[in-house]
Parts: structure tokens; sequence; C-alpha cells
């Protein structure tokens, strides 16, 4: 089976982004699914098999820490790691993430060599 | 599509803050646009003047965020119809011929990325600043309603395809 991603932002124009620096990165995934925010992350990490997800902080109906709150209690995908792209990058918001199973974060304005340096090692 | 003549009332900057620490944070919004264009829009620009007013504005889309927490404020950010298209052509790596949802998603998107590193600039930690979501208006002619005795910093920028200006007010 091969990998899959999902990217979680309110910005279709960062979804694509993202998606192209992955590309330019040379991280190749079979398929990249998108949500708009938390709970179309939710849905889509019930019903497809996905390996890892990138995702905002900072979206409308159910924001990034949420969805790492409730991801968290579900015990068939709270084991699928979660990777922070946002411009949130404070300690104490960062701080939470991780504590909630975010395995790092990345900062938005961000370079594909960024993406690959960080995004990595957890493929 | 923003009314005519419709304003929007800006915050001010904190009484407390300095001379020298609104140029401070002047050369630091200056230094974070040239990065969110250079390394995600792929566009290098570069700072053509400062300015205390914006005027009027025409055929023009603005992005903006707001701040609330110990500092409040706006980041905006006002882009010309033609500037706005080829920075979301440059953007996205398409061509793009009209205003549409596409436009307002990228200028929107740029307005939250600098909101977010103003935040950094104004609080390492993060938590005490919220940011608001990105909105973004538009239109063939409207204005900033400021009071007159609120400074506010207005930076333009040129992207050798045009001007575009960056808006920063806030209160303490």
């Amino acid at each position: 089976m091969g990998k899959n991603v999902l990217l979680v932002d309110d910005s279709s124009t960062m979804r694509k982004i993202v998606g192209r620096s992955l590309r330019q990165a040379g991280i190749d995934f079979d398929n990249i699914f998108e949500a708009a925010d938390g709970i179309e992350a939710l849905e889509i990490l019930e019903k497809e098999h996905i390996d890892i997800v990138l995702s905002d902080i900072n979206m409308p109906n159910m924001d990034g820490i949420s969805f790492l709150r409730e991801k968290a209690t579900r015990d068939n995908i709270k084991g699928i790691p979660v990777l922070m792209i946002s411009t949130e990058t404070g300690d104490d918001i960062i701080g939470e993430a991780k504590s909630l199973g975010a395995v790092g974060a990345i900062k938005k304005p961000f370079t594909p060599d960024k993406v690959n340096e960080v995004l990595g090692p957890l493929l | 599509m923003i009314p005519r003549g419709l304003g929007i009332i800006f915050f001010r900057w904190p009484e407390t803050t300095s001379k020298e620490g609104c140029v401070s944070i002047e050369e630091k919004v200056i230094g974070s646009t040239k990065e969110i264009f250079s390394s995600m829009v792929m566009m290098e620009i570069s700072v053509k003047r400062v300015m205390d007013y914006s005027g009027p504005l025409n055929n023009t889309i603005t992005g903006m965020v707001g701040l609330a927490g110990i500092y409040r404020g706006v980041l905006a950010i006002h882009i010309p119809y033609p500037v706005a298209m080829a920075i979301t052509a440059s953007f996205l790596g398409m061509d793009v011929d009209e205003i549409n949802e596409d436009v307002h998603d990228a200028i929107g998107e740029l307005a939250n990325m600098l909101g977010g590193n103003v935040k950094t600039i104004l609080s390492e930690k993060g938590r005490d600043i919220e940011l608001s979501l990105p909105s973004t208006i538009s239109g063939s002619e409207y204005s900033f309603q400021l009071d007159k005795e609120v400074d506010t910093v207005i930076i333009e920028f040129d992207t050798g395809q045009g001007q575009f200006m960056v808006e920063m007010v806030l209160e303490k």
C-alpha cells in the first residue's frame, strides 16, 4: 500500500502550495487528500488510509488544536502522526499541540527544503 | 465588494510604544513581507516608500487579519487588481486573469502569514495575542477612515509588476 497524506488548511491556496512544496522537495505521496478544517479532517481519517497529516492551526469550525484533542480520543486514528504547518508557532501553542500528539511544526512561510528537513525523517 | 465610501476604523499605536519601537517593528514587518514573497510567492520585492496615509483605494483588494489580546490592531495588505492577479499567478503557479475566489484566498493567506509574523514579533510565546481568521474586501473605490490622531505604519512595496501596501495599526 502506498503512502497517503492529508493536508488540512482552510486556505485552498495554502493546500496547493503545500502540495507543490512536497513535490519540489522530492517527497512523493500516492494520494494527497485535502480538508478545510478539523471536522473534515476527522471524517477523512475515519474513511481513508492516511500515513501522515499536515495541519494548520488557525481554522474555522474546528481549529488545529481542537482537531488534535478530538483525534486523541479515537483509538483507531490517534496514532496517525500530525505535523503542524502554521503561522502560529509560539512556544505555548506549539507546546500544547505537541502535548496533544503533534510530532513537529513548520512555520509559514516555508521553503520546500524546510518541508523536506522536517517531514523527511517522519516518513 | 465593499460599497463606495464605506470606511474601516483602525486602532492606534500603543501610547507606550516608543518611536524606536515603532521603527523596530516597521523593519521587522519589512523583513517578514520580503521573506514571505521570496519563499512563498516566488517574487523579489523592494521597499518603495514608507507612508502615513494610504489614500483612496481604487480597483484594489485588501486582505486583513485582526489581533486581540495584549496588543490589539489590524494588519492589512492593499493590492491593486493587476498586481493581485500577478501575485496570485506567481503564488499558485497558474494563469490568473480575473479577481476570483483564488485571488481572494491567496491575498487572505498573505495577510494571515503577515499577521502571524507580526504576532510572533509582538509575543514570542503566542498565547497572549489572538489572531483572527483572514478576510478580504475589494472594490472600485474605497478608503480606510482613519482617526487623524492615530499613528499607523504603511509600507509601499514594489514587485516589478506594480506596487502594493502593507498597513499595520496597533493599540495596546
